[in-house]
């Protein structure tokens, strides 16, 4: 009480001007934004928007990366980059990934979700095991593919020599090694997709699907009629992961074909790590960042206005 | 503990005011209820007490210091919540005791004075506790704990009852009101509960639409309510309301309702003839039979609530739904004709346009 | 087969269904892990013979020698380094940013936060190039902190955005009944917000370390010193030295991919939650 006294008596009492208070929950806010925000804010200036920016300033340049970039081009890296047959085939790859996943990876994943969703033995074992892939690297898990898919020690090279046959080298095959690419993609993520359905189906109120049972719905018409409107909501979802992963795919192709054979195999990501990053083309590989950036960007607001806006 | 004043005290979000010019002064020591019906502003004032919410005009002293641009804690003021707002994560002593703690009491003093509290609230064996281990009652328990073991200049109160079941408030009132003869602490207390308000108060603020309507003891507030807010607002069941217009009577003033039941008024009342009034009986005020000096209300019971010592009698009166609480042992019944009186001193008079009583 | 809530009528012929679909895709799954793990036991001999069964003769010795080399752990220690680093770094920089957003009212907050949020929107690939020059002209090339400060910059937006759903989710009055018994913004944080806020700690801690460990891209451009390299990094090299003595690659891939697959088995139910909450609350 002591220590106010003395702004009281200097106050009390007077009556002329209104004296403007500062207010007390305002005080204290000047130390914790000096203090909290700052980390954060430069961090995230200095080593994600700062770059982000920079790259669709290199992609004007053709640039070593050494000293500033002087050679001015203009739009050619783009008109380059759209004139390549890698990067035309990393395109139509990124584009396979996520064509698979919708028809593929996200209806497996809801089979397997809904027969997990039974209150059977060993469900929690099961659950474990499909998403078992999804917490390995993926450079770890397309190492293990390498040797699954290795034509003289691996595993089909056993089956092929089980049934007799000429032992396929997928991964060296231009036009089967990124139908095995999927396989992997497949096998490592449906895990991850099965696991947000589990989650959709929880949410799922129970007495929805009696009060379907009680209309006479069979288990396929409880299952077309209630449960999978229901889970419109987290097939959304599960197809904007599955497009948001296909578009930074790297770490998996890397140890399976790294981009080959002769480019069958690029994707955006591993185009930019072949050609701007391995031979220091700055502005070609700042071109591709800038087309993925855009890609990005146009997907997520899109996506997001178009159909979950009511998620 | 000290004094508290409001000086014109005003609250604005943008353009919309919500606290117009509140004046009011709380002695040292006493025990003052804010009620009102939601939205009148009263969590706002109090929480411009205690330095939650910004002074948009006006200002507040405490012990005769202006606390606008002083924190909750430079105010020494005290708060409990409505949810308590324990710190779920500290046990039942170190909620207490996080205050004194803060301020750099050494441990041993804060152990000290953590039990004292404790033994006054009989929180003793819960110490150790956590807020999720407590019942509701032991939590309000604790949340005063937390306040007392400060030893604030003022309390501030924020419906804290509000979240008990019934029996556990009319208890936890009983032992809000013994702690503050305990510690005898300048409290301000927000409750939508008139019941409340009435019990637990030295003097009563009533307010509404962000203006106080009237400051007065309990019974100042009951037996002559400044106008029809208050009048409605303070006793249960609430006050009955007929419109009548001023007439004379042989002994004095008098009103006439709409079927022509003439009431008679106090003498003292300044009514003048043919204006255009509002009465306001109270039900525990008109007595079944006829009486001395009394007016005759009449009509045809509608409604027959037993409580058990008393029962409640709802009956037609001039085209109004008027109650009545009568002794238990009244044979009140559906559909009967029910016959009743007031005393003129007991019929309260207000201006029909205005509002103001007369 | 949607019969959730009427497993007690279940047939025994769908009860077998569900178990043989269900076994063959768990096989399908666990077929190249085991594979893996076992070909580390084999002979190169061995393993081209019969890459799926059980070796016909242990070697130990591919293990062990991974074991008491020094390769193996430091690759090991360096990942741990970077992860934990990350991490810390991540929790600190974003509850703390987080936190200013959740409860200090200043003008621009929520332009401020969008701003974190672009973060969401792109991976850490499209802006490898300017990032590599960026590294390299703070001189942080060929250091761990090279690829930490990226990581961390990388993942704040989800981080942040996780930290201030959950502030705000804390009851309003705590903040209140805190600021009147004496705590600043600082000491709220530090006494009251932090302590409870244990749950969404533990999701962004391990959705940030598992990006770590796993992580590849960026170590792989920021460092060049075979000594420094995290695992996933040091198994590339290692299969590049090693090439087609595919028994030493299948254990050095068996013993890195090990504590992750024994830390998922521990704490599968937080991981499983995290790695699913983290993606769906963001």
């Amino acid at each position: 009480m002591t220590d106010m006294t003395a702004a009281a008596v200097a106050t009390q009492g007077v009556t002329g001007p209104k004296v403007r208070y500062k207010s007390p929950t305002a005080r204290g806010r000047l130390p914790v934004l000096v203090l909290f925000l700052p980390p954060a804010l430069l961090l995230f200036t200095l080593f994600v928007i700062l770059p982000m920016g920079e790259a669709a300033w290199y992609s004007l340049y053709r640039w070593n990366g050494y000293g500033t970039p002087t050679e001015f081009v203009g739009i050619r890296n783009f008109t380059v980059l759209f004139n390549n047959g890698a990067f035309s085939q990393a395109l139509i790859n990124n584009g396979l990934i996520i064509v698979i996943s919708l028809l593929l990876q996200i209806p497996l994943a809801i089979w397997l979700a809904t027969m997990l969703a039974h209150k059977i033995a060993g469900v929690v074992a099961f659950r474990l095991i499909f998403f078992l892939p999804y917490v390995l690297a993926d450079v770890a898990a397309g190492l293990i593919w390498r040797f699954v898919y290795d034509g003289d020690y691996g595993l089909f090279a056993a089956i092929a020599g089980f049934f007799g046959v000429a032992t396929p080298y997928v991964l060296a095959d231009r036009d089967l090694a990124i139908y095995a690419v999927l396989a992997v993609i497949v096998w490592k993520y449906f895990g991850f997709h099965m696991m947000l359905f589990i989650a959709g189906l929880q949410a799922v109120d129970k007495s929805v699907l009696e009060a379907a049972e009680i209309d006479g719905a069979t288990g396929w018409q409880k299952f077309r009629y209630v449960t999978l409107p229901l889970l419109g909501s987290t097939v959304r979802l599960s197809v904007f992961f599955a497009i948001i992963g296909s578009l930074q795919l790297f770490d998996l192709i890397m140890p399976l074909t790294g981009g080959g054979p002769s480019n069958s195999t690029q994707t955006m990501v591993t185009f930019l790590y072949t050609y701007g990053v391995t031979r220091m083309q700055v502005g070609l590989g700042s071109a591709v960042g800038v087309v993925l950036f855009v890609i990005c960007i146009t997907l997520a607001f899109g996506y997001k206005r178009i159909f979950m806006r009511h998620d | 503990m000290a004094s508290v004043e409001l000086r014109d005290v005003r609250k604005a979000y943008g353009a919309v005011e919500v606290i117009h010019g509140v004046s009011l002064a709380i002695d040292d020591g006493e025990f003052i209820a804010l009620v009102g019906p939601s939205g009148c502003g009263k969590s706002t004032l109090l929480r411009m007490i205690a330095g939650l919410e910004e002074i948009s005009d006006g200002e507040i002293f405490i012990g005769g210091t202006v606390v606008n641009p002083l924190t909750p804690r430079e105010r020494n003021i005290a708060m409990v919540f409505q949810s308590y707002a324990l710190y779920p994560h500290m046990t039942v002593a170190e909620n207490m005791g996080f205050n004194l703690k803060l301020s750099g009491v050494a441990k041993p003093d804060i152990e000290r004075r953590v039990g004292e509290a404790a033994r006054m609230l009989a929180l003793d064996e819960l110490l150790d506790r956590k807020p999720s281990q407590l019942s509701g009652g032991q939590r309000q328990r604790v949340a005063m704990g937390r306040a007392v073991v400060r030893d604030p200049a003022v309390f501030l109160f924020d419906e804290p009852l509000s979240n008990l079941d019934a029996k556990l408030r009319v208890q936890m009132r009983t032992e809000i009101k013994t702690l503050h003869h305990k510690v005898g602490t300048t409290s301000v207390y927000v409750t939508h509960d008139q019941i409340e308000a009435m019990t637990l108060a030295d003097r009563i603020v009533v307010l509404n639409g962000g203006r106080i309507e009237q400051v007065g003891t309990p019974l100042d507030l009951y037996r002559a309510p400044v106008n029809v807010f208050v009048a409605g607002f303070i006793g249960s069941p609430a006050m009955n309301f007929l419109d009548a217009d001023v007439d004379a009577d042989a002994g004095g003033p008098a009103a006439r309702l709409t079927d022509g039941t003439v009431i008679r008024l106090d003498p003292s009342s300044a009514v003048k003839r043919g204006q255009a009034v509002k009465l306001g009986l109270r039900p525990e005020h008109i007595v079944p039979g006829a009486s001395e000096g009394g007016s005759v209300v009449a009509g045809q019971t509608l409604v027959v609530e037993p409580t058990g010592a008393q029962t409640h009698v709802v009956f037609m009166l001039a085209g109004e739904a008027v109650t009545a609480v009568v002794d238990g042992a009244f044979p009140a019944r559906y559909g009967a004709p029910f016959e009743a009186a007031i005393a003129a001193e007991q019929v309260h008079v207000f201006d029909r346009r205005s509002g103001l009583a007369l | 087969m949607t019969d959730t809530t009427t497993q007690v009528r279940m047939t025994a012929a769908t009860r077998l269904y569900l178990y043989v679909s269900l076994s063959l895709v768990a096989a399908l799954v666990l077929v190249p892990l085991v594979t893996t793990a076992l070909g580390g036991f084999k002979s190169l001999g061995d393993l081209r013979t019969s890459p799926f069964g059980l070796p016909s003769d242990w070697v130990w010795s591919n293990y062990t020698d991974i074991l008491f080399g020094e390769r193996y752990w430091r690759q090991m220690a360096n990942s741990l380094f970077i992860a934990v680093m990350t991490v810390f770094l991540t929790v600190v920089a974003s509850a703390m940013a987080a936190f200013t957003f959740a409860h200090v009212r200043f003008f621009g907050s929520g332009h401020l936060m969008n701003y974190f949020l672009i973060g969401l929107m792109f991976p850490v690939a499209t802006a490898i190039l300017p990032l590599f020059i960026r590294i390299r002209d703070l001189g942080l090339l060929d250091s761990y902190w090279g690829v930490i400060l990226p990581q961390v910059a990388f993942g704040l937006g989800m981080s942040i955005l996780l930290f201030r759903n959950y502030f705000r989710n804390l009851p309003e009055e705590l903040f209140q009944a805190a600021f009147v018994d004496g705590c600043g913004y600082i000491r709220f944080f530090w006494y009251v917000s932090l302590p409870l806020s244990r749950p969404i700690v533990a999701t962004v801690s391990i959705v940030t370390f598992v990006n770590s460990w796993n992580s590849y891209i960026l170590p792989l451009i920021m460092l060049n010193t075979e000594t420094k390299y995290p695992w996933p990094l040091g198994i590339m090299v290692y299969r590049g030295e090693f090439g087609t003595e595919w028994q030493l690659v299948l254990a050095f891939i068996t013993l890195t991919i090990l504590p992750t697959v024994i830390v998922f088995f521990l704490a599968q139910k937080h991981i499983i939650a995290g790695l699913t909450a983290g993606a769906v609350k963001s």
